[in-house]
């Protein structure tokens, strides 16, 4: 019946152990691609993130620096690891890879590889 | 390209439908205003903790009203006029009032930010601690 729910569970989360799905914003600049995600409670020590041939893994492991949760008197969240997992394209630069951490925000950067980004072309007039 | 319609097609659908339910859960608190507040108390200490990644420091007004803490901030875009791909996180200004379980003593709060969760830490005051009457 466990190792059943194991599978469930896995299945579900793609993970044995509950997770939350941090929200992520993605956007594009010239040369980057910059994810944002939200994890409140975790701090530098405990993101990990992988680039396994297209697939961005981003998992957070929370601190634990709230108080004991004996002490709860009333509560709206309950913080887990955090782990999300995204596909990504062949154009970015793998070894220029970049991440940061401000006050609960993880941003990557993912640079566009030489040839994907844009070009200006000189228009030269012929008289 | 046009297809056919295909029934299994729905059923595929309905099953992406129920996959996304569960990947994408729900994040954090759900019946709950944002910001989310947790609210610990220890004896005569009162710690409240109180979800909000990317919100500065500057940009949170606490105010003690009687037995009220009142949460005002702005949480700003740290990407504007930029084209998104994907956009899940909220950004606005928000406030939250949270009803303390008795008065505290207004000169011992201490509250700071870190890794995007804010804590306040208050003390109960003096004159509600609970006072032994004796018998003569």
């Amino acid at each position: 019946m466990n190792a059943e729910l194991t599978k469930i569970k896995k299945d579900a989360y793609n993970n044995e152990e509950y997770v939350l799905v941090p929200p992520v914003d993605i956007y594009e600049t010239e040369n980057d691609f910059v994810v944002k995600a939200e994890m409140p409670g975790v701090n530098k020590d405990g993101v990990n993130i992988t680039l396994d041939n297209n697939e961005l893994e981003i998992i957070g492991k929370i601190n634990g620096n709230l108080p004991d949760e004996k002490n709860l008197k009333y509560s709206e969240f309950n913080l887990y690891n955090y782990h999300r997992k995204f596909n990504v394209a062949d154009t970015i630069d793998r070894n220029a890879l970049k991440a940061g951490l401000d006050n609960g925000i993880l941003t990557l950067t993912l640079p566009k590889k030489e040839e994907v980004k844009p070009k200006k072309i000189e228009v030269k007039v012929e008289n | 390209m046009f297809t056919t319609y295909d029934l299994l097609d729905d059923v595929a659908d309905l099953r992406n439908w129920f996959d996304g339910f569960f990947n994408e859960r729900p994040y954090l608190g759900r019946r709950a205003d944002y910001p989310y507040v947790n609210l610990y108390e220890n004896n005569d200490d009162i710690h409240v903790a109180v979800i909000a990644p990317g919100v500065k420091a500057e940009d949170i007004n606490l105010q003690l009203i009687n037995n009220r803490l009142t949460i005002d901030t702005e949480k700003k875009s740290d990407y504007l006029d930029k084209p998104y791909i994907r956009k899940e996180r909220n950004f606005g200004a928000f406030k939250k009032v949270v009803e303390l379980p008795y008065r505290v003593d207004p000169n011992k709060i201490e509250a700071s930010m870190k890794d995007g969760i804010l804590t306040v830490k208050l003390t109960r005051a003096e004159e509600t601690k609970p006072k032994k009457i004796e018998i003569h």
